[in-house]
């Protein structure tokens, strides 16, 4: 068992730092950590001009969503990019589980995306003035880190589409986009049409949104509970999704030996 | 006149290019699409359905600028990655020239995003396509999009030295659709953005197709972003050539 938490944890930590080999810290401040606050500003003063929500409702929903960028390419990459380098057919012909190595590497992801939401929920705070109960504090990173987690198995679900399929960036930049409108995170929920909230709930982010915006409310965790734990059964349905689909695609791969000829 | 019609002949293989991409077009057909479902919803939302058409031109804009944007940012990488970079800065013609077919190609394929999004409005959500100035909206649009292919050449000459420039790219997208007022109104942004806007052509391309949808004087802005993309166009070219000096006497042209 030890040794199966070894692979999961460091395996996942050096495929990380394999992966982003090409980073800097200055690309990664500006990309992961600046981006997601303009994002925020950007809905808030929209959403102040239209007046459809006020500024704690943006805060709040752009803060978990920033965490949905790095975790959804983070998932895509940490499979498509083994293809990319070469690499893919050396991972698969390790003797040991595949399953636990690739969900191992939705979890630096997630770290990453926790790291996000917490950075633009305190600039955004800070920037446009958002008060908060402190004793919500410890439910807000228990949710944000939910969020993440969610978003990282999602995106490992898409990476696992990229074992068979070439274009996987394609699904990746499309879903990050419908992120921002169905998860009702930059428009209420009850503007939505049914259809799309229906599809909002089976998506990462959505009940993180909605616990998190009750944390803040100040209704205590109690009230954001339910919508925490819809959230887990997402981001587990995801990473059972994504294992099914890697071991598929897989066995896929092999029989057919179009692994790296897609 | 045959510097012309390289630019156009270059512009008009660079879209041929992009237009056998299944990643471009894909993600060119979608996402602008979902961007005006957004703005579309937000308004109602706001209860603001008066000003569909605002946001449907709005959403338009932001795809053009996407399109630039991820262009521009990708018109060396892309080069590069095909091995094609250092016979195009050995080419016996200034690197500008060669590079800005690239980011015109790239706004050119942006006009897509005003379309769909208009025709996505009109179809799905019947916003009335009542422009103030119609043939002015068919002049706006060309020159606010040849206005902003220009400002691309300037980003893609910032891009020659760095290695990863697409990723830098997302750090743009967001800033440029908030300060130059393409679904926000500048009125409620901080004052000190003020200035920032004022030198931006996006901000007067915007403006100037806005103005032809809802009414407004048009020349004066359309003006305005093309002057500031000249300025752009010079910028860039001189950039162009001194960044690809740079990399040539370090010999880190494929490698940057």
């Amino acid at each position: 068992m030890t040794a199966l938490f070894r692979l999961i944890g460091v395996g996942g930590v050096i495929a990380y730092r394999a992966l982003f080999n090409w980073t800097t810290p200055a690309m990664f401040i500006g990309s992961l950590l600046v981006g997601p606050i303009f994002q925020l500003l950007f809905f808030a003063y929209l959403g102040r001009q239209l007046g459809v929500a006020d500024d704690r409702f943006y805060i709040v929903g752009n803060a978990v969503l920033a965490a949905s960028l790095s975790c959804v390419f983070g998932g895509t990459m940490a499979v498509a990019n083994e293809r990319r380098f070469g690499t893919l057919g050396h991972v698969l012909l390790s003797p040991r589980s595949r399953t636990a190595v690739f969900l191992g590497r939705a979890l630096p992801y997630a770290g990453n995306g926790l790291l996000i939401a917490v950075s633009t929920l305190t600039v955004g705070s800070l920037l446009l003035g958002l008060r908060m109960p402190v004793d919500a504090l410890p439910g807000l990173l228990l949710t944000l880190a939910v969020g993440s987690l969610a978003c990282g198995f999602f995106g490992l679900t898409l990476g696992a589409v990229g074992l068979r399929f070439r274009d996987v960036w394609v699904v990746s930049n499309v879903s990050v986009a419908l992120l921002l409108l169905l998860t009702g995170v930059n428009v209420p929920a009850a503007g939505l049409p049914p259809w799309m909230r229906a599809v909002g709930e089976v998506l990462p982010i959505t009940h993180a949104a909605q616990a998190a915006r009750r944390l803040v409310a100040g209704e205590g965790f109690a009230a954001a509970a339910p919508a925490l734990a819809a959230e887990l059964a997402v981001g587990v349905g995801y990473a059972l999704l994504a294992a099914v689909l890697l071991k598929v695609f897989e066995a896929e791969s092999r029989r057919r030996a179009s692994l790296d000829t897609l | 006149m045959r510097t012309l019609r390289m630019i156009a002949v270059g512009a008009l293989l660079h879209a041929k290019q992009l237009s056998r991409s299944p990643f471009e077009i894909a993600t060119a057909l979608i996402v602008p699409v979902v961007q005006a479902t957004l703005a579309v919803y937000l308004f109602r939302a706001g209860g603001e359905p008066g000003r569909l058409l605002e946001a449907a031109v709005g959403a338009g804009l932001m795809g053009v600028w996407s399109s630039v944007l991820f262009g521009s940012g990708g018109a060396i990488q892309g080069q590069r990655w095909q091995g094609t970079l250092e016979m195009i800065m050995l080419a016996p013609r200034p690197p500008a020239l060669v590079i800005l077919p690239i980011t015109l190609a790239t706004a050119l394929t942006g006009t897509y995003a005003m379309l769909a999004t208009l025709l996505w409005g009109r179809v799905l959500y019947g916003i009335p396509l009542d422009f103030a100035h119609p043939l002015l909206f068919l002049v706006a649009v060309p020159g606010c999009v040849l206005g902003l292919g220009m400002f691309g050449l300037l980003l893609a000459s910032t891009f020659v030295l760095m290695r990863n420039a697409n990723a830098l790219t997302n750090t743009l997208e967001y800033p440029i659709w908030l300060v130059s007022g393409m679904l926000v109104p500048l009125t409620v942004l901080p004052a000190w953005t003020g200035p920032i806007a004022a030198v931006l052509p996006t901000t007067w391309g915007a403006r100037a197709v806005r103005e032809a949808a809802t009414g407004g004087p048009v020349w004066p802005s359309l003006g305005i972003c093309l002057a500031i993309s000249l300025g752009c166009l010079a910028a860039g070219a001189l950039m162009m050539t001194h960044v690809e000096r740079r990399a040539r006497a370090a010999a880190t042209l494929a490698l940057a």
